[in-house]
C-alpha cells in the first residue's frame, strides 16, 4: 500500500495554479488543492478538481503504431523511431530540409519545447518550428514586441486583487481562466468597477459595472474612440506620456477621426456608455487591461493589440502596481512554449534566428550550422502542404484537425503531405491522420516546468508512471535528435535541458530546479540571485520608450452578405477544453457541456422560426456543420457563437483562414454565415 | 497530517517507521476528506488522523453511519489556534482529548448570520442572490466538504441542477444547504475552498440554528440520530438511505 500526494501544475488554462494529485497504489484517485500556493490560494475550477479524470483513461495511447495499408498497427519504438529517421531523411535529401515542419506544442514542459526546436533547427536544419500560439496569442507576441518590446502579460495574477478598475475585453475570463476571474470578483467585492466589452454576455460581464457589447471585428474603433475621449477630455497622463514614449503626435492624428457618432455607428456601442467607460479607466489610479483571443484572433490582429497598447500607455496605467495591459494565456504553457523558441522567427528567449549575432552563439552552443531564414508559421505551413511544397511534418501534442481555421482545406493539406508523425496521448483526429503515432506522456506522468500567463516558471512533478510504452516527450525528442545523429540530445533530465535553456535564454538565466522548487519566480530572471520580476516596464520599456502605433479599424476579412447574413464568433465554455481530447473523457466534465451548439439571439430564432434546443445547419462559405440551437439573449443581434470543443460538429469547418499579415494569426472570431433548420 | 513540502504545506500519509519530516498544523486542509478518499485504498491497520474539533465530529458523521470503522481511527487532537477559531467564527472549537496546541475560547457568534437576521426576508434573499451570483460551478464546496459522502451527487442530476448553467440557479445552493442540514459540523471547509468567497460557513450556520431550534439536532454526536433519518414516529430507520 502506498499513498501519496505529489505537487504539481494544472495542465489546463494559462493562470499556473499548483494542486496535489493524490496517487495511491499508482493510480490517480483524486485533487487536493494546494492551501499555501500564492496563485490559486487553495482554490481550483472544476477543471482542476477533475485534471486526474483523463490521466488513466483506457483511450490512452500505449504502443507506438505505422499506418499499414489505411490501419495504424502496434510496432516497437525501434521500428516507429526507424521508421521516422528514415522518412524525414530521405524528404530533407530530395526536397531540403525546408520541407519538413515540426510543430512544438504548448502542452508540452519548456524542456520539451526547448528540445524540439532544437530538433528542428540543429538535428533538421530547418526553423520551420511553431505551435498553437500562431492561433492564439501571435498577434500579443507581434503587437506589444512592437509597442513595449516584451509580449508578456506585464503585471501579475495576484495584482487583479488591490485592482480599483478593470477593463477586460475579448476575454470570458470566469469561464476560460477561472482563477484569474476569481481575482476579479474579489476585487469587485472590495469595490473596484468592471468594465468588460464584448459581443456576448459573459458570466462576468452580468456582474459587472459597466457591459458594452461592440459587433465583432470593430474593435480599433472603440479603442480610438475611448483614446479620443480621453484627450478631448484632458484626462491624458501628460509626464507619462512625454517622458516614456513616442509618436503620440501620429496617434492623436489618427484618433481624431473616431468622433462619438462614428464609433456608435461602427460598433453599435452607445456613447453615453463608452464616454463612462473611458472616463473610469482613465481616471481610475490602479487601473488593469485584460484581454484574449477576442482581441487577438482578427486579420487585423496585430493592430488591435498596438491599440490596446496606446489605450494603456496614453494614461501611464502601465509600469506600476495593479495596472498594465495583461493578455491571458489560454494553454497551461503557451507562454513557455513561446519563451523556449518554439517559433519560427526566434529563438529561445525571442532571439531573431536572423541576427547574425544570436545565430552564432546558438551556433556555438549547440556545435552545429543552422540556417538564417525565419521559418515557416504554422498557418503558412499549412498553405505550403497544401500547395505541395512541404512534404512531411513532426506534430508533438497539436490536435490541429480541430483547433485550426477551415478544417476542410487544412485536412487536404494534411493529406497532401508524404509523411506525417504525431505524438499525443489520445488517438486524436490528426494522430488518425499520421503515418507513425507515438504515445506521449502526460502532465501527471513527468517532471518539467511550465510558465504561467504572468511568466512564473512552475513545476511539474512526476506523480504515476506514463501508460504502457508511453515516454515523455523529452525523451523522444532527445531519442529523435540522437538518430538523426546530432549532437546535443544527450540529457538524462529535464533539469539538465532547463539548465542549458537557461545559458542561451537571458530572461532564463537566474532559473533552475533548485530554485523553482520552493518559490515563484517569474522571468526575467537573469542571475541566480535574482528574486524574479513581477512587473515589467517600471522605469522605462523593455525596448526603451513605449512606441505609440498609429492604426485605423479596418472591416474584417469577411462581412455579412445576403446569403451569409450572421456574424460567426468562437470561443470557450466554462467545462470543456480546446479540443476537448481531455475533458471529454472527464465525466463530470463531459456531463456538464456534453455537445455542440450554437448560441442565437431569441429576435433572430424568433424570425428564422427556430426554438431553443431544435437543431440547426449553421454554414459558411467553407462547409456546414448541424448543431443544437441555444437561443438566449446573451449574444447580440446578428451574432452567433458556436464553442470550438466539439468535433462532431467542429466550428472550424466554418472559420475563415485569413491571416494578418504581420503574425500570421488567423481570424478565427469573425466570418459570415447563415443558419437553417436542419 | 501536513508537512512542510517544496516550500508548501501538504497533506501526507505516513508509514509505520517512515520519517514524518517537518510537521505543520497551522494550516487547516480538511483531512477527513482526504482520509475518505484513501481509506479504501489502506485495506488493513489503524490510521492515526490529527483531528480538531471539527473533524472529530466529521468522523462522527461518517462512522455512525458507516463509511469509515471507528475501531480503525486514532485522533491525534489538535486544538485551534485564536486566530483559525475567529476566521471560523467558532462556537465548540475543542477537541476531546488535545494532545498538540493549547485549548482556546470559543467565538459565540456570527456577525454576519446576526446581520442578515436582522433584514427582512426579502433583503437576506437579495443578499443572497448577489453572493450566488459569484458562483462558478467548481463544485469546491462538495468536493472539499467531509461530510457530502452520496454515491451519486443530486447537485450533478440535471433535474434539479441544470447542466451548463453558469451561475447556477439559487436551487444549486439551497439543494446542497438543506441535504447538508444534518451532517453539516461548520468545518467551514466550502467557504474556505469557494474561489468567490461566498460567505457559505454563515449560510449553514443560519441553517444549524434553525435544525437545533426545530428538532434539538446538532450533527457531530456520534449517538445523537438526525431526524431525517428517523420514521414518523420518532423510531431510527433500520436501512439508511446511502444517498442522504
Amino acid at each position: 500500500m502506498s499513498v501519496k500526494h505529489v505537487l504539481t501544475t494544472c495542465p489546463y488554462c494559462g493562470t499556473g495554479c499548483n494542486f496535489f494529485l493524490q496517487v495511491a497504489d499508482g493510480r490517480l484517485v483524486g485533487v487536493v488543492p494546494c492551501k499555501t500556493d500564492e496563485i490559486s490560494l487553495g482554490r481550483l475550477c472544476i477543471k482542476g478538481y477533475n485534471a486526474h479524470a483523463f490521466v488513466q483513461h483506457p483511450d490512452r495511447l500505449k504502443h507506438p503504431m505505422i499506418r499499414e495499408g489505411g490501419q495504424l498497427k502496434q510496432v516497437t519504438w525501434e521500428q516507429a523511431m526507424d521508421r521516422i529517421v528514415k522518412e524525414v531523411t530521405r524528404i530533407r535529401e530530395k526536397f531540403g530540409p525546408d520541407s519538413i515542419a515540426v510543430l512544438a506544442s504548448a502542452k508540452c514542459t519548456n524542456e520539451e519545447n526547448y528540445l524540439i526546436q532544437k530538433l528542428a533547427r540543429a538535428a533538421l536544419g530547418t526553423n520551420n518550428v511553431d505551435h498553437c500560439a500562431r492561433l492564439c496569442h501571435a498577434s500579443t507576441v507581434s503587437g506589444l514586441l512592437y509597442s513595449f518590446g516584451s509580449g508578456a502579460m506585464t503585471n501579475t495574477i495576484p495584482e487583479f486583487d488591490n485592482a480599483e478598475c478593470i477593463l477586460i475585453t475579448g476575454s470570458n475570463t470566469l469561464e476560460a481562466h477561472p482563477m484569474i476571474g476569481a481575482r476579479m470578483l474579489r476585487a469587485l467585492d472590495k469595490g473596484a468597477k468592471i468594465i468588460v466589452v464584448d459581443p456576448r454576455e459573459t458570466p462576468l460581464s452580468r456582474i459587472s459595472h459597466l457591459s458594452l457589447h461592440q459587433r465583432p471585428g470593430t474593435d480599433i474603433s472603440w479603442i480610438n474612440g475611448m483614446i479620443k475621449i480621453i484627450i478631448d477630455e484632458g484626462l491624458v497622463n501628460e509626464e507619462f506620456v512625454k517622458q516614456r514614449t513616442t509618436a503620440f503626435d501620429e496617434l492623436k492624428e489618427v484618433v481624431k477621426d473616431y468622433t462619438a457618432e462614428k464609433v456608435e455607428a461602427t460598433t453599435g456601442i452607445p456613447r453615453e456608455k463608452l464616454v463612462e467607460a473611458a472616463r473610469l479607466y482613465a481616471k481610475t489610479e490602479k487601473a488593469m487591461i485584460a484581454y484574449a483571443m477576442g482581441i487577438t484572433q482578427h486579420s487585423n490582429g496585430t493592430n488591435l493589440v498596438k491599440a490596446m497598447a496606446n489605450l494603456a500607455m496614453v494614461t501611464g496605467h502601465i509600469g506600476k502596481e495593479s495596472t498594465g495591459l495583461n493578455p491571458l494565456r489560454g494553454q497551461c504553457n503557451v507562454q513557455g512554449a513561446c519563451d523556449a523558441g518554439g517559433l519560427p522567427n526566434l529563438f529561445p528567449g525571442y532571439q531573431r534566428v536572423d541576427d547574425p549575432e544570436s545565430k552564432a552563439k546558438f551556433e556555438k552552443a549547440w556545435g552545429v550550422q543552422l540556417p538564417g531564414n525565419p521559418g515557416l508559421t504554422l498557418t503558412c505551413a499549412m498553405k505550403e502542404a497544401m500547395a505541395g511544397k512541404l512534404k512531411a511534418m513532426i506534430i508533438f501534442g497539436e490536435n490541429v484537425m480541430i483547433s485550426d481555421p477551415d478544417l476542410g482545406h487544412l485536412e487536404e493539406a494534411i493529406e497532401e503531405l508524404e509523411f506525417l508523425a504525431v505524438v499525443d496521448i489520445f488517438p486524436t483526429e490528426t494522430a488518425q491522420k499520421a503515418h507513425v503515432v507515438l504515445p506521449a506522456g502526460c502532465y501527471a506522468e513527468k517532471d518539467g516546468t511550465f510558465t504561467s500567463t504572468d511568466r512564473a516558471i512552475r513545476l511539474l512533478r512526476k506523480a504515476v508512471d506514463p501508460p504502457g510504452e508511453a515516454r515523455a516527450d523529452w525523451v523522444i525528442a532527445c531519442d529523435l535528435g540522437k538518430r538523426l545523429g546530432s549532437p546535443g540530445f544527450d540529457f538524462s533530465s529535464p533539469a539538465e535541458v532547463m539548465a542549458e535553456m537557461a545559458s542561451l535564454t537571458p530572461q532564463y538565466a537566474g532559473i533552475d530546479f533548485g530554485r523553482i522548487d520552493k518559490q515563484v519566480l517569474r522571468w526575467p530572471c537573469p542571475t541566480k540571485e535574482h528574486q524574479g520580476t513581477r512587473i515589467l516596464h517600471t522605469q522605462k520599456f523593455t525596448k526603451g520608450l513605449g512606441v505609440f502605433a498609429p492604426v485605423e479599424h479596418a472591416p474584417p476579412m469577411e462581412e455579412p452578405s445576403e446569403e451569409y447574413p450572421f456574424i460567426l464568433t468562437t470561443g470557450r465554455n466554462l467545462f470543456q477544453y480546446h479540443t476537448g481530447t481531455m475533458t471529454r473523457r472527464s465525466p463530470k466534465l463531459e456531463r456538464e457541456a456534453p455537445e455542440p451548439y450554437v448560441e442565437i439571439n431569441g429576435s433572430d430564432a424568433k424570425r428564422l422560426g427556430i426554438n431553443d434546443g431544435e437543431r440547426v445547419a449553421v454554414s459558411s462559405k467553407r462547409g456546414s456543420i448541424t448543431l443544437k440551437a441555444r437561443v438566449t439573449d446573451r449574444i447580440i443581434l446578428g451574432s452567433i457563437f458556436i464553442p470550438f470543443h466539439y468535433a462532431e460538429a467542429a466550428a472550424n469547418r466554418l472559420t475563415n483562414a485569413a491571416l494578418d499579415p504581420i503574425s500570421n494569426i488567423p481570424e478565427l472570431k469573425v466570418c459570415a454565415a447563415k443558419v437553417a433548420k436542419a | 497530517m501536513m508537512r512542510e513540502e517544496h516550500g508548501n504545506v501538504a497533506p501526507a500519509l505516513i508509514s509505520k517507521g517512515e520519517d514524518v519530516g517537518e510537521i505543520r498544523v497551522d494550516i487547516p486542509y480538511q483531512l477527513i476528506t482526504i482520509l475518505e478518499t484513501i481509506y479504501s485504498w489502506v485495506p488493513k491497520g489503524k490510521i492515526a488522523v490529527i483531528t480538531r474539533r471539527c473533524d472529530e465530529k466529521a468522523l462522527a458523521e461518517l462512522t455512525k453511519r458507516n463509511y469509515i470503522d471507528e475501531k480503525r481511527i486514532i485522533k491525534i487532537g489538535l486544538a485551534c489556534s485564536k486566530e483559525q477559531i475567529a476566521k471560523c467564527r467558532c462556537s465548540d472549537p475543542v477537541p476531546s482529548k488535545v494532545d498538540i496546541g493549547e485549548p482556546n475560547e470559543p467565538v459565540p457568534k456570527d456577525d454576519l448570520s446576526e446581520r442578515l437576521a436582522k433584514l427582512s426576508p426579502e433583503e437576506r434573499l437579495k443578499f443572497w442572490v448577489k453572493q450566488f451570483r459569484k458562483c462558478n460551478k467548481c463544485f469546491a464546496c462538495t468536493h472539499n466538504c467531509p461530510v457530502c459522502f452520496c454515491d451519486d451527487c443530486v447537485l450533478e442530476e440535471r433535474t434539479f441542477v441544470p447542466e451548463q448553467s453558469i451561475p447556477p440557479g439559487l436551487s444549486f445552493h439551497m439543494i446542497r444547504s438543506y441535504h447538508m442540514i444534518d451532517k453539516c459540523i461548520e468545518c467551514g471547509e466550502c467557504e474556505r475552498s469557494c474561489p468567490a468567497e461566498i460567505p457559505l460557513l454563515t449560510l449553514r450556520k443560519m441553517l444549524a440554528k434553525d435544525m437545533k431550534e426545530v428538532y434539538g439536532y446538532v450533527p457531530g454526536d456520534p449517538k445523537a440520530v438526525s431526524p431525517l433519518n428517523t420514521t414518523l414516529e420518532g423510531e431510527t430507520l433500520e436501512d439508511e438511505c446511502d444517498e442522504c
